[in-house]
């Protein structure tokens, strides 16, 4: 007899998790089968927390190295390093904190942990193999939510070994700072990588087959962050591919293409032969459907990912998806946030509560690297190539009381709008607390405030906030403080 | 149909806005009316589902005429299964409106000179026989409601004139989102316009056949009258018949106008209001009515009516038409709230959100023909008023000023007054205190 709840989740990410709890809120019975040995998925586990946790530390070595400036005695910040053993200990303990949080919230909301893998076994059937090699059948009554997520994944040509040539799963447990490393891709994963292991004093390159840098961004961003990086001393390699990579015993030997790496530029160069102890590979994530079964039920299925409408329906009726595995027929954001808000929405739309889809326009996108980049909305570049007559407000945090204090002064605050009705398009923000300026941006575009409404919202002072609103200030003439 | 003011007699059904069998949420937009004071759509006084409609689209009737039946929903699927239309009233089925037709004239008691449809004061008005213990109409078009929407499309709403409670919105709460507006506003207009004049048919001709028959000619198209046009011809050739129109012509220097107002525009519109040279000639008209009485009356038959208040119409270009709200007591309010207050009522009457309380019951209109370059224009009085005031274009002029020319902005006022209350004597001695209270007006005022 198959074990029958109303909703059966495949994957415990942040999409399964909180579509799980939120389902269970309304009052349906909910199980979620999960193989990993912890809640949580790639957020939790390899991705956005632990590279936050490398973050702090990095912060925090910056702060003891500049001990001098700060006035801190007994430090001698020249002599201040980097002890990864207790990196990954403070790490660890602080995720299986926050991993065992979800399995109390489980308890609490009586969700089922069926720990194994899930197969999609026809109609409204789940087949579980259990981690000790048994079988166990579920049933779900109204619906499954596949949320398998995704996982890095290489280019042709480039073969991952995990050990020299490595994806950010590893990255984020090298038992020791590597002396150099190339990163592959300068999306928001190779990006906040570079900062980190600058910071932990490695050398570091970044390659980049686009001619700038976070090529999702605003180019204004982009180019900001080139530039900072380049002060810092990491090596852009933009418009540059890595045409070959062989994994030796002491290191890599990649071969690039493109710019030349001593100053960084000069297109259609020779391929250069350059070695490195680590090659990190950022090119990108791919769905995990393996063994899931989703081809033989007859799900429609696109480049590996499973399709679905905007409430998330697959082909098949009562199977759903969300999450990374997910496009709707484009790019999907691959976030956990997005995930996690497409858990809700699917939840509540089981439970029966009239919902409204995602507008994907109003998806923050945070990157954490030193400066923090934070940005909703169009690009300057977007708005104008969809006929907007565009205007642009921007404010340095150089000209800001509290950012000069932090010591943190590059970066801005962009924001993309249109003249017509004064709608703000986009925000783009580089700089300290980036990820956090971001949410009232986000809060703007989804209530439709206009830049005026924005600039005329008081701004409490001395705050990073304040750039904001004297953005918004600059977009209709001038900012007060420039 | 709801009455929509005391001295309106009958409405005209201009679009059903759901159909038969469609559900209703109270309040949510029924139908729209047009009658010779406003235009309004009229929200459904229940919910439930549209059972019957019994005044097709085109039609005029009386005020307190049933226009359709509203019934729980079970009774809908109920008369659908039957194939039957209930035209009566069950226990649950509410009428859309309540009262038995009975139709009101607004004609003024024993008064054959008094005009049928022009706005009577409330003194001459019959007061409505027919429902007394139900003065207040069921659905007021302007309602207070407050509807959800957004700074920005609150904005696009204002640029094209819509009216925010006209839109079904797909937010979270029935919100009204950026794409619900710019959906509306893409819509063909006549689906939404209160003037579909291709949809309905014209229900009286308005001039009979006669000498003056027109014959189209080829590639010339035919369109009935809009009720709002047809009201405005009514009004206007009533008005020529019934009043002696004279007209006096005054050329006023705005120059220290001019001056104050560049002074003061931006500290009015940091308080929210337009500091314009109506604002001014408002603020002036009004002092002076207060001092020339014979010019704030109307003629009640053998009588002559002085108002004791100055209620200010204000004639506002619409697309298809023209509407004169009235801002009451005018004399009570400084040049600032006079510019809000014109400001309101003209805004409100291009976005067809008027009361129609607001279109009655002025003592004294302006209108401004100047505001498309005329250097004067004649106006015809708004019964049963007795003077109106035509604003010309105001510009620099080459002036001769002791012997010398200077350049100073200038402009034309014209009174139209009606000879048989107003002789020309007053009507002159008037506008010669109004040119006076213009080129002297007293900065503090402001």
């Amino acid at each position: 007899m198959a074990n029958e709840y109303d909703v059966v989740v495949i994957g415990a990410g942040t999409g399964g998790y909180v579509a799980a709890i939120r389902a269970a809120q309304l009052g349906l019975t909910v199980a979620v089968v999960e193989k990993q040995k912890t809640l949580g998925g790639t957020c939790l586990i390899w991705g956005c927390i632990p590279t936050k946790a490398l973050l702090e530390h990095a912060h925090a070595l910056k702060v003891a190295q500049s001990a001098k400036e700060w006035g801190l005695t007994g430090i001698d910040g020249a002599a201040v390093s980097i002890d990864m053993a207790a990196v990954h200990a403070r790490k660890d303990k602080m995720i299986a904190g926050l991993t065992g949080g979800i399995e109390m919230l489980f308890k609490k909301n009586k969700i089922d942990w069926i720990k194994g893998a899930a197969r999609l076994a026809g109609g409204l059937n789940v087949e579980v193999t259990l981690a000790d090699g048994g079988k166990q059948a579920l049933a779900a009554k109204k619906e499954i939510i596949v949320a398998t997520g995704s996982t890095p994944r290489s280019v042709p040509g480039i073969d991952v070994d995990r050990k020299k040539i490595i994806f950010s799963d590893e990255a984020i447990h090298l038992p020791s700072v590597p002396k150099s490393i190339a990163i592959m891709g300068s999306g928001a994963v190779g990006v906040e990588f570079a900062s980190i292991f600058k910071s932990y004093g490695s050398d570091v390159t970044v390659i980049e087959l686009l001619p700038r840098l976070v090529p999702g961004e605003d180019e204004a961003v982009s180019a900001e962050l080139e530039r900072v990086f380049k002060k810092k001393g990491i090596k852009v390699l933009t418009g540059s591919k890595v045409t070959a990579a062989k994994a030796g015993a002491k290191g890599v030997d990649i071969e690039v293409q493109g710019a030349d790496p001593s100053t960084g530029s000069g297109q259609g160069q020779k391929a250069q032969k350059l070695s490195y102890d680590l090659l990190l590979v950022a090119t990108g994530r791919g769905p995990v459907t393996e063994g899931l079964g989703a081809d033989q039920l007859g799900i429609t299925m696109e480049r590996g990912y499973v399709v679905v409408d905007a409430m998330f329906k697959t082909s098949v009726p009562g199977i759903s998806a969300i999450g990374d595995v997910i496009t709707m027929g484009g790019p999907h954001y691959q976030l956990a946030h997005v995930s996690s808000m497409e858990g809700i929405i699917l939840a509540e739309r089981i439970a029966g509560h009239a919902v409204q889809p995602i507008n994907y326009d109003h998806v923050p996108r945070c990157t954490y690297t030193e400066p923090e980049i934070g940005s909703v909305g169009l690009t300057e570049a977007q708005a104008k190539a969809q006929g907007h007559e565009v205007r642009v407000g921007s404010f340095p945090f150089r000209a800001l009381a509290r950012a000069r204090m932090a010591g943190e002064v590059d970066g801005f605050v962009k924001i993309v709008a249109e003249k017509k009705y004064d709608e703000i398009l986009g925000v783009h923000i580089i700089g300290p607390r980036a990820t956090e300026l971001v949410a009232e941006a986000v809060m703007a575009l989804r209530m439709e405030v206009t830049v005026e409404e924005l600039s005329k919202t008081i701004h409490a002072h001395p705050t990073m906030s304040e750039a904001v609103g004297e953005a918004a200030h600059a977009a209709h003439g001038a900012a007060i403080h420039m | 149909m709801p009455q929509m003011g005391e001295s309106i007699a009958e409405g005209t059904i201009v679009r059903w806005i759901k159909k038969v069998g469609d559900s209703v949420d109270r309040d949510e937009p029924l139908f729209e009316i047009s009658t010779d004071k406003v235009d309004a759509e009229i929200p459904s006084p229940a919910a439930g589902v549209l059972m019957a409609i019994a005044v097709k689209e085109g039609e005029t009737v009386p005020v307190n005429s049933v226009v359709a039946t509203i019934g729980s929903a079970g009774e809908a699927s109920e008369a659908r299964e039957t194939g039957e239309t209930r035209e009566t009233t069950s226990p649950s089925a509410r009428p859309a409106t309540s009262g038995n037709g009975a139709k009101h004239s607004a004609q003024a008691d024993g008064t054959p000179g008094a005009t049928v449809a022009a706005p009577a004061p409330p003194s001459t008005t019959n007061a409505s026989p027919a429902s007394p213990a139900s003065p207040a109409s069921p659905a007021s078009p302007a309602s207070d409601d407050r509807h959800k929407s957004s700074p920005l499309v609150r904005k696009i709403a204002k640029e094209h004139n819509v009216d925010i409670a006209q839109i079904q919105g797909s937010g979270i709460g029935g919100r009204v989102t950026k794409q619900d507006i710019l959906g509306f506003i893409e819509k063909p207009s006549d689906s939404r316009s209160f003037d579909s004049r291709s949809a309905r048919p014209a229900s009286e001709p308005l001039a009979q056949d006669g000498p003056h028959s027109v014959r189209p000619g080829a590639g010339a198209t035919v369109t009935p009258m809009s009720v709002m046009r047809k009201k405005i011809a009514e009004h206007m050739v009533l008005s020529k018949r019934t009043s002696a129109h004279v007209y006096s012509v005054f050329e006023v220097n705005y120059s220290k106008v001019d001056q104050i107002r560049k002074a003061k525009k931006d500290d009015y519109e940091r308080s929210g209001a337009k500091l314009t040279y109506t604002s001014f000639i408002a603020k002036v008209i009004v002092d002076c009515l207060r001092r020339h009485k014979t010019i704030n009356a109307s003629i009640d038959g053998d009588n002559v009516v002085y108002h004791n208040e100055i209620n200010l119409g204000i004639a506002v270009a619409l697309e298809n038409g023209l509407i004169v709200p009235v801002v009451k007591a005018a004399g009570e309010k400084n040049t600032l709230g006079l510019s809000r207050a014109i400001q309101d009522v003209a805004d409100r009457a291009r976005a067809k959100k008027l009361n129609p309380e607001e279109v009655h019951g002025g003592t004294f209109t302006i209108t401004n023909p100047g505001n498309f370059g005329a250097q004067f224009g004649l106006p015809i009085i708004n019964q049963p008023q007795v003077a109106i005031l035509g604003v010309g274009t105001i510009e620099k002029r080459a002036v001769v000023i002791d012997d010398a020319i200077g350049i100073r902005t200038m402009g034309y006022l014209t009174l139209a007054y009606d000879h048989r209350l107003v002789d020309g004597a007053v009507a002159d001695q008037f506008m010669a205190d109004v040119k006076k209270g213009i080129e002297d007006f007293d900065p503090s005022q402001v």
